[in-house]
């Protein structure tokens, strides 16, 4: 088998290219395995089952919209460091943020750029053991997690030079110090893992992850977990009336939420979701706010609603959650990205605020 | 999926412990025979199943693990729910993984079945010169709380498919003898022939489902 030393010569050679270079100049080869890289342009190897052949098809197509859309942003920003909010900035977003522009347009359409100008040397500071002595019970659980963060990701590998362990250690750390009331709740690490990629910058990763955490979802970390226990709720509610067969399958199964779904939104679908359909939510979230992860997850529960419903038993229902997640339709991002404005229909930030509030006073009644 | 094969109960164990100890990895290697070195953290609710046969019966095991991080607990009541056994993991290596065990064992009487089977599980035996819990204490451990009690490696596979067969044989016993009384374990435990629902395409097999 071919396989055993193209993985070592992966490891050797870490190097990563963009996006583009990826696509615009793969290497050449007779077959599709041979021109597309095993690992993608984020660091992460590519799975020993994956599909070269859909995925070269997938990208000559996606290549085009990227162009076009650089081009487009180009244009938009000339050369500048920041960005007002318009209606035409977030059709932009929608239609996908180009890798070279995602670090800037999140931190800039987040609100985190503004938090880190006003305070400088601060995340510096956090880390600065002759001001702050470090807590030692979260610097064991966040050590505990670092190798387990993106194993597949050669970036994160002990062996590569640099390693991003370290970043994502003081990322970590920083932040738990800045909000004690969270600490480190695992999940945390992916999210900071996505963010350093991305903005390749330990500082704006911080504030990213403090935009997100603070402003932008509501309390999914904190120990009693309240934001997400209301959010699974709301987004059961939503689901009743958007796909009321699924609905029904849940309550027939005895099925609660949180075992489906947590991983959705503690991970804002890292790990869930490809890549870069991934990255291509998290532009509109950070644009857009959460609102976001509901019509996402309302897209691919309709997508699937005929699965759920014939669904035998409890683990029947989980396993039909899981394939949510997989194949074609959640691989083409751009068509997903698509679908999530226009199946879920009409999904106003009224509607979630006032379920938000009815299922967080629901929760709160029965734990008392 | 999943219910094509016939047995005669269905079993829901599920992983506990510290975050780190191992728990994904004594499940991969029991349902699947795999270890992974590279294994990522565990977020919200996993499981697997295997099925063995345990003397004339055919036993279905539904393994649940989930994140060890403590404040996962505020969401995993769910996770307990219909649970006849439980391995309570720590990790040999590391003292504190083991203190916390009386916390998990309260944890775990609070929202599971009071008769639930309970093994306590010493994982990372391959780490022996690392050890810092003494396979003794343990033993007394578990003895004076009523509890199972093996010391495993999920790496070398060593006690792992002991554990969980030990596990299975105990709750098969506890479920066919009459320790157990009706509306306790056996309610949740699908003992024979349950009447099936209208409709249920398995209505032939020889088997009962209750989950």
């Amino acid at each position: 088998m071919e396989k055993k030393p193209m993985k070592e010569n992966r490891v050797r050679s870490p190097q990563l290219r963009s996006l583009n270079s990826t696509i615009i100049c793969p290497p050449s080869g007779s077959s599709a395995r041979e021109r597309v890289h095993s690992v993608d342009p984020y660091g992460f190897e590519r799975l020993e089952d994956f599909d070269y052949e859909s995925y070269e098809e997938l990208m000559s197509e996606y290549l085009a919209v990227l162009t076009r859309r650089s081009i487009r942003w180009s244009k938009l920003l000339q050369g500048r460091g920041r960005l007002e909010k318009s209606i035409k900035v977030k059709r932009y977003v929608r239609k996908g943020v180009p890798n070279e522009h995602r670090g800037l347009i999140w931190m800039s359409a987040s609100g985190a750029q503004e938090h880190l100008e006003r305070n400088p040397g601060y995340y510096h500071s956090l880390l600065d053991t002759t001001k702050q002595q470090h807590d030692p019970k979260l610097v064991d659980s966040i050590r505990t997690d670092l190798n387990r963060t993106f194993p597949d990701n050669v970036q994160f590998r002990k062996t590569s030079s640099p390693c991003l362990q370290k970043t994502l250690y003081n990322v970590l750390l920083a932040y738990g110090h800045h909000n004690p009331a969270v600490g480190y709740c695992q999940g945390m690490n992916f999210i900071a893992g996505y963010l350093i990629i991305i903005t390749k910058d330990e500082e704006k990763s911080f504030w990213l992850m403090d935009t997100l955490l603070s402003r932008i979802l509501p309390d999914y970390y904190t120990p009693a977990m309240l934001g997400l226990k209301m959010d699974q709720e709301v987004l059961g509610e939503l689901v009743r009336t958007k796909a009321p067969v699924v609905w029904q399958a849940m309550g027939q199964h005895n099925v609660m939420w949180t075992l489906v779904v947590s991983r959705w939104f503690i991970c804002l679908y890292i790990d869930v979701l490809p890549v870069e359909t991934v990255l291509r939510i998290w532009d509109c979230l950070f644009y857009e706010g959460s609102k976001i992860l509901f019509r996402v997850a309302l897209t691919l529960i309709r997508n699937q609603q005929a699965e759920v419903q014939q669904a035998g038993s409890l683990p029947d229902v989980c396993d039909s959650f899981k394939h949510m997640t997989r194949g074609p339709f959640v691989e083409d991002c751009h068509t997903f990205m698509q679908k999530i404005f226009t199946e879920p229909g009409s999904l106003s930030m009224a509607t979630i605020t006032k379920l938000r509030e009815t299922c967080r006073a629901r929760i709160i009644a029965e734990e008392s | 999926m999943g219910s094509d094969e016939a047995y005669n109960f269905v079993f829901k164990v599920v992983l506990i412990g510290e975050s780190g100890v191992g728990k994904s990895n004594l499940l991969s290697r029991f349902t699947k025979n795999e270890f992974n070195h590279d294994s990522r953290t565990t977020i919200g609710v996993e499981f697997s199943t295997r099925t063995i046969q345990l003397k004339s019966l055919i036993i279905k095991a539904q393994i649940w693990d989930t994140a060890g991080l403590e404040r996962y607990r505020a969401i995993t009541s769910a996770y307990y729910r219909g649970a006849v056994g439980a391995l309570l993991v720590y990790d040999i290596t590391k003292h504190l993984t083991y203190e916390s065990v009386e916390r998990w064992l309260k944890e775990l009487y609070d929202h599971a079945d009071p008769h639930i089977v309970v093994m306590l599980v010493g994982n990372k035996t391959d780490l022996g010169s690392e050890r810092s819990v003494p396979t003794e204490d343990a033993k007394d451990f578990a003895e004076k709380n009523g509890l199972l009690f093996l010391e495993t490696s999920a790496l070398e596979s060593t006690n792992v498919e002991t554990a969980f067969q030990n596990v299975l044989g105990e709750i098969h016993r506890k479920v066919s003898s009459k320790e157990v009384t009706r509306g306790s374990i056996s309610a949740v435990s699908l003992s024979s022939p349950v009447p099936r629902a209208a409709g249920d395409p398995e209505e032939k097999k020889p088997c009962c489902r209750n989950l």
